[in-house]
């Protein structure tokens, strides 16, 4: 598990940390001893962390953040320290009003970065050699919320609008085809979930999750993306704390559950094989409240979950970072029998 | 030792000239003499007594005073030996407890007898916490609180101006019967931390003892019996105040037996040594003493054998030897039943091999136990992590720190983030190694009335809060240092005063007479010196308080003059500015 700090002045940490072992898989030959965590390595970053990504298959990771839309590479692990070492920057052109760059990475060929902070800027970069291997055609100019690889060729890109896109990197003097999304109210912004690309077996016919600031969830098919697989809302707070951490993502282990969190101290997963076009308020199938109440207490403002992910093989388990500094690794017991 | 091992801690430290011995540690793990510290590194042969001006003992755990009986009776040393009133006293308990382990049932011969023991302590001398000692004229020591297990002390070790403060195990955060560590800003030059849990991120304590609490209920609940295998003192009063506090709260009719052997005597030091716990047990104190127990009875034998469900708090800790053994022999059959460990165990005992998942165990006389009981481990140890190190550095302030017992690929990361964040060096040396730490001592020096009156006369007035230079000479005799007045110096010595004069010649354009360019120059520094003297002489000179400048005609160029300007040592600040000021030039129009 890796976690950084994204405070504003410099000396942020960047540790890589090895969960106790009742949270590896692993078979253990006898007992976990502990329930604490281990500092297996660790770095400085000048700037904060906004982004933080592994590069599979190799000892590096990506981290991006303000003040500009460049990107980092870290080298991990190294048998004879526990420093996390930079290695290189990857450099982008900076626009003016440039935000961080939003990132993902795939090792298919070589180890690839895909990022880019608005529509027109998308780049995949290798690594290693710091060399341009992708860049997309695209007119639009806005704002990106979030991008991934759907597979090894097809990229997909949301903007803050709302609005998809999907890129074939084996096409790269094509446009990008935009996905229709609903007339939104322009005050919302929106993120989106995807399969991870390992995970999926037919990558297009997962469906794709987007989730906007104030609460409304809508899936997509991508191969009939012109009407929703479902519309959703959750009970969320108004939206107050900005976009900033809106995350929603689909559980690796569990058929049609997704989780979504950003809004407040809080993390909800939801069931949403129940879910029609109507558009009306969910139910949450659990709803995780240990940030809010996990802090020292009274002082300042209430934690704020900044991001979350499932654990990849653990079905109900997932972990949960906030703004307070606080790391949970949680799961929740369904009430009927089944598992 | 490396790692988390239960290790022999042992460091020497030599401060201006004195050399002190921090702890003196067992390995728990060796049965060789690979247990005790090795000795040679001070003197290959003969007794310590001479090498050594004390040795200081941080608590009681047998991995830090363990090899106190062989170190003074076997190897040899009769100076002062310092530990705080509850380590002395619970000290000689556990030496003897594992004395009669290791001898009696392992059959061990060399080891330290119990008149050693009895010997060893007679040297001791028991400290109070924030109590100065002078081991001798320079060396002194004091102890601080911290944390850990009953009478744990951090120690501060002070000879002149230079100090170590070695803290031996601390904990940063208080927990139900035990304060946290504290120490104040005594900004020691070096600071010696254990450093063992350094890397680990401590979980929400909350969240451990809610799971602790969880595996106790479930297994009674459905009438199982839980074992908990403790050492008499330390974590086990942590766990019982947990448990009695929930049974009360849950209103649980189960029993809880505490065993006996060193029972008694546990919570009679703690009433006894009623200072050294947290705050909240000695307020509470007088209302209800928080280790008279109203669900946790002590425990006979034959309960063992009752039926139902019961907790019972069994000593020893790792399951090798005693009551918790023998108990865990009557239940380990029985899959209802569960057994808890609280704390490490070292390799070779009972405890560790079912941690490791055993489940059939080789007894005395080839018998099988065919382990069917649950088997728990929760660690409730009670040390700093890396977070509890940086809060104490930063009280303490120290200007080197050093971190022990740590491996030193794994601490590179802490090292760095202590360096960046304190701006002191830290440091990791590996067993045997040896460290050198620079220090910036303070030399005291007397100075002369003399010059004292006539220094703080000139310039601004003394203030308290701001330092005041002064110029004076050192005078070193012997092993006096003395500051007097330079006249004073020349005097003592019988020297003569030298006078030093600098002349220097500027060369300024200027076709006009020597007397006209005199005057020129008159002016234009009248003009910008206000503050300061500036007269004509008769005979053509310019003087600038002390300083003399006088326009010459250069030899070989009527245009040109030459302005010498000349003073002395004592003028140089305002010479050197005439002088530059001069090369300037002089303004065009002047009348």
């Amino acid at each position: 598990v890796c976690v950084a700090g994204y405070g504003q002045s410099d000396g942020n940490e960047i540790l890589q940390l090895i969960p106790p072992p009742t949270l590896l898989t692993k078979e253990t030959q006898g007992l976990c001893p502990e329930r604490d965590f281990k500092v297996e390595c660790g770095g400085f970053s000048e700037r904060p962390v906004y982004s933080l990504k592994y590069v599979p298959d190799t000892s590096l990771l990506v981290t991006s953040g303000p003040p500009d839309s460049s990107l980092q590479v870290w080298q991990v692990s190294a048998e004879d320290s526990d420093v996390i070492k930079s290695v290189s920057t990857i450099a982008t052109e900076n626009g003016t009003g440039q935000s961080w760059a939003k990132i993902a990475t795939i090792s298919a060929k070589d180890p690839w970065v895909l990022h880019g902070t608005r529509l027109d800027r998308v780049q995949i970069t290798e690594v290693e050699s710091r060399k341009n291997v992708y860049t997309a055609a695209s007119r639009g100019s806005e704002e990106l919320s979030g991008l991934a690889f759907l597979d090894c060729n097809t990229l997909l890109l949301c903007c803050a609008t709302g609005r998809l896109c999907l890129a074939d990197i084996r096409q790269p003097q094509s446009l990008v085809e935009a996905v229709s999304v609903p007339s939104a109210p322009c005050s919302e912004q929106w993120c989106v979930g995807s399969r991870h690309a390992a995970q999926a077996l037919e990558p297009s016919s997962q469906p794709v999750a987007r989730l906007s600031s104030r609460g409304h969830l809508t899936l997509t098919d991508l191969r009939k993306s012109s009407e929703f697989l479902a519309l959703a809302k959750a009970r969320v707070p108004s939206p107050g704390s900005g976009a900033d951490f809106l995350c929603v993502s689909w559980a690796p282990a569990l058929e049609g559950y997704l989780a979504i969190s950003g809004f407040d101290g809080t993390v909800h997963v939801y069931d949403t094989q129940s879910w029609d076009s109507s558009g009306r308020e969910a139910e949450p199938i659990f709803v995780h409240k240990g940030h809010a109440f996990g802090g020292a207490g009274g002082s300042g403002d209430p934690p704020l979950v900044t991001v979350h992910t499932w654990h990849l093989q653990k079905p109900r388990t997932l972990l949960s970072a906030a703004s307070d500094g606080s790391l949970h690794v949680w799961d929740w017991v369904q009430p009927c029998g089944k598992c | 030792g490396a790692g988390q091992d239960v290790g022999r801690s042992c460091i020497l430290v030599s401060i201006a000239g004195k050399n002190v011995m921090l702890d003196c540690g067992m390995h728990m793990g060796y049965n060789d003499d690979r247990r005790f510290p090795d000795f040679s590194y001070i003197t290959q042969n003969g007794r310590l007594t001479d090498f050594l001006d004390c040795v200081i003992i941080s608590h009681f755990h047998l991995d830090h005073c363990g090899a106190l009986p062989y170190f003074s009776e076997m190897v040899g040393y009769d100076g002062p030996i310092y530990m705080t009133h509850p380590t002395k006293a619970i000290c000689p308990i556990l030496l003897e407890d594992y004395r009669k382990i290791t001898v009696d049932k392992k059959g061990e011969t060399n080891f330290f007898t119990s008149q050693m023991i009895k010997d060893c302590m007679k040297k001791v001398v028991a400290v109070h916490l924030h109590q100065t000692v002078q081991v001798d004229e320079e060396l002194e020591i004091k102890a601080y609180y911290a944390g850990h297990v009953l009478g744990a002390a951090m120690f501060q070790i002070k000879v002149g101006c230079e100090s170590v403060v070695y803290t031996g195990d601390y904990n940063m955060t208080p927990d139900r019967h035990l304060g946290a560590a504290w120490i104040d800003k005594c900004r020691p030059d070096l600071l010696i931390s254990e450093s063992t849990y350094a890397t680990t991120i401590r979980d929400s304590k909350r969240c451990r003892e809610r799971d602790f609490l969880k595996k106790v209920h479930e297994t009674v609940e459905r009438g199982g019996k839980v074992l908990i295998p403790v050492f008499a003192l330390g974590r086990a009063q942590e766990l019982c105040i947990l448990l009695e506090t929930f049974w009360e709260r849950m209103n649980l009719k189960a029993p809880i037996y505490f065993s006996t052997g060193l029972t008694e005597k546990a919570n009679h030091y703690y009433k006894l040594f009623i200072t050294w716990t947290n705050q909240k047990i000695r307020k509470t104190f007088v209302q209800r003493n928080m280790f008279e127990f109203k669900h946790i009875k002590a425990f006979d034998r034959a309960f063992a054998d009752n039926p139902g469900p019961m907790v019972v708090f069994a000593t020893p800790g790792m399951l090798h030897a005693g009551q918790s053994l023998q108990i865990f022999r009557k239940w380990a059959g029985n899959e209802k039943n569960m057994v808890i460990m609280p704390g490490y165990c070292v390799q070779g005992t009972v405890g560790h091999k079912i941690l490791s998942g055993q489940r059939k165990l080789e007894m005395e006389g080839r018998q099988i136990l065919e382990v069917k009981m649950q088997v728990e481990y929760m660690s409730f140890s009670a040390h700093a992590d890396a977070k509890g190190i940086m809060q104490l550095i930063r009280q303490a302030e120290p200007r080197n720190v050093l971190l022990v017992h740590g491996e030193a690929k794994k601490m590179e990361f802490l090292k760095q983030k202590i360096e960046q964040e304190f701006h002191v060096s830290c440091f990791m040396p590996a067993n045997g190694e040896t460290t050198t730490i620079l220090t910036n001592p303070c030399i005291p020096v007397d100075i002369s009335l003399g010059l004292l009156k006539r220094e703080t006369a000139i310039g601004p007035l003394p203030d308290a809060k701001k330092p005041k230079l002064m110029h004076g000479t050192l005078l070193m005799k012997d092993n006096s240092f003395r500051l007097v007045s330079p006249e004073q110096a020349l005097k003592e010595l019988g020297l003569a005063e030298h006078q030093l004069r600098f002349t220097c010649r500027v060369h300024i354009q200027d076709p006009r007479k020597e007397h006209e360019t005199g005057l020129r120059v008159y002016n234009h520094l009248k003009g910008i010196l206000k503050d300061y003297s500036v007269q004509h002489l008769p005979d053509g000179s310019i003087t600038v308080e002390s300083i003399l400048i006088q326009a010459t005609a250069h030899s070989e160029d009527q245009g040109t003059k030459v302005l010498l300007v000349s003073w002395t040592y004592q003028d140089e600040e305002l010479g050197s500015y005439l002088t530059s000021l001069l090369k300037k030039g002089l303004p065009q129009s002047t009348p």
